[in-house]
């Protein structure tokens, strides 16, 4: 399986995107995800309305804001997990490389090869480390066992395990402590070569030690990879990330219903030094969240 | 244990490397100014004072970069002392950087004017005791040596002893009719322009003890 190109398209489809993604644009890189207008509805409730924005390639781009503001509700749509929720639907377009990732030709298991997700606690399959890693190549159809092999060390070796799990890649991953186990889902992520890595918040069930790793890592894959991170913890946003996005939910007075909104999207060095709107330094600043 | 939070410790060490760059283009500075004085070198003068907007800008930078790291990273212990130091010993830096442009302004003011060789001398001897004093103080951030910072202190009375030497040369030359009131003046100033940057090294030096021992002392 490929990744070097963006066809999305199952291969009875027509829609396809002709220019390979690896041909450096000849300005500025263009982004590799462009939100218009992003509505996502659970039922008739609107959960996040007209979120714009654009995400950069080889970035790491964080989502914050309080509880219900939709930061993880944006993050799922952007590689379709909230199909799998009954009565989602989503409005506006998210733009992947220029393709419409909703668009009916598009494969979702397309999607979700390209790009990768990470939850917020880790979920190794009951199966040993080697074969948590070995999953989805397999799947991809990969079958040779020194290239599995292969497969298995380089995304162990990306998500800075390997030195700690060579010698009992064939125990169970479920033995692992928690870091442990969530740097396995990196691994196993990485192991598609995805071009994008989700992030819903991955540290939330660590320790400091295991979180400081995480982070540590994070920097160093972003050269390979795109990464969104959703996180509650403000100062892991501003560690880490290059872009924030702050997200905040606002209040429909006559239905008191609440959606979530987009409030602003800058370097992670202006959201946390000079923010350009009143309610992200109220946020940033712990006045109100 | 292997070093967590490398790209943080990175780009602390990146700071800190600013702030050394910086004083090492003010300690060489430090016998330059003196030569343009001693010279009554007009040209010299004028580059030195222009290339002070470089260090303004430099400055400028490490401070930025200070409050970056101050409002991303949430540096603890050793990390806040270090950030915090840096941003004082910014500020020291700077105004010894102004204080050489007086000395090179100071230049202009005397051009023409023939100083005795006592005097001439003792400039001679303040801009040496000047320029190791900020060798000491930037040597000491840089080992993390808080014994040298400790010595700093002594190593400035002597530059102290100087100036007052100095001001009674100014006294008895202008008493024997060599040097005019005017000239006289500057020279004073140009004197107490030495004593200060010594103070600022030494008060780099106690940052770097501040950084070493976590306490503060003035």
């Amino acid at each position: 399986m490929t990744t070097s190109n963006t066809d999305l398209s199952t291969p009875d489809a027509t829609a396809s995107l002709p220019e390979s993604i690896s041909e450096p644009a000849p300005t500025a890189a263009p982004p590799v995800f462009e939100l218009r207008d992003l509505e996502v509805y659970y039922g008739s409730f609107r959960a996040v309305r007209e979120v714009n924005m654009q995400v950069m390639a080889h970035e790491i781009t964080a989502f914050i804001g309080p509880s219900g503001c939709g930061k993880t509700t944006v993050l799922r749509s952007l590689n379709r997990m909230n199909d799998v929720v009954a009565g989602a639907r989503v409005g506006g377009k998210v733009l992947y490389h220029g393709v419409d990732l909703y668009a009916p030709d598009v494969s979702v298991t397309e999607v979700r090869h390209r790009i990768g997700m990470v939850f917020q606690r880790p979920n190794p399959f009951p199966k040993s480390i080697y074969d948590n890693v070995a999953f989805g190549p397999r799947v991809n159809g990969v079958k040779k066992k020194s290239d599995l092999d292969e497969i298995v060390e380089s995304s162990l070796r990306g998500a800075a395990l390997w030195d700690e799990v060579k010698d009992r890649l064939k125990s169970s991953a479920l033995g692992m402590s928690g870091g442990q186990q969530q740097r396995l889902c990196i691994a196993r992520a990485i192991a598609v070569e995805p071009e994008v890595i989700l992030m819903d918040e991955p540290c939330s069930a660590l320790d400091p030690i295991a979180t400081a790793r995480i982070e540590d890592l994070m920097q160093e894959i972003k050269g390979r990879f795109t990464i969104i991170i959703v996180t509650h913890n403000m100062q892991q946003a501003a560690r880490v990330s290059d872009r924030t996005a702050f997200f905040t939910t606002e209040v429909n007075p006559e239905s008191d219903r609440r959606t979530g909104v987009l409030v602003e999207y800058a370097a992670t060095s202006k959201i946390f030094s000079a923010p350009g709107d009143e309610r992200t330094e109220q946020y940033v600043t712990g006045r109100f969240g | 244990m292997d070093d967590l939070r490398r790209g943080f410790h990175t780009d602390l060490g990146e700071a800190k490397n600013q702030l050394v760059r910086l004083a090492a283009q003010v300690t060489e500075t430090i016998p330059r100014a003196t030569a343009v004085l001693l010279d009554g070198d007009l040209e010299g003068a004028d580059y030195l004072i222009r290339a002070d907007d470089e260090v303004d800008n430099r400055t400028l930078e490490l401070e930025e970069h200070c409050y970056r790291i101050l409002a991303l990273q949430a540096p603890v212990a050793t990390d806040l002392r270090q950030v915090v130091a840096l941003l004082r010993m910014s500020a020291e830096v700077e105004r010894s950087a102004d204080l050489l442009c007086n000395i090179c302004k100071a230049a202009r003011r005397i051009y023409g004017h023939d100083l005795d060789p006592k005097l001439r001398g003792i400039i001679g001897r303040m801009g040496e005791q000047a320029a190791q004093l900020y060798d000491a103080a930037i040597t000491s951030f840089v080992e993390n040596d808080a014994a040298k910072a400790a010595a700093l202190d002594d190593m400035d009375s002597f530059l102290d002893g100087l100036q007052k030497q100095f001001v009674q040369a100014i006294f008895e030359s202008h008493a024997a009719g060599r040097i005019d009131l005017q000239v006289a003046v500057q020279l004073a100033v140009v004197a107490r322009f030495y004593e200060r940057i010594g103070d600022h090294a030494v008060n780099i030096a106690e940052r770097v003890q501040f950084i070493i021992t976590g306490e503060n002392t003035v």
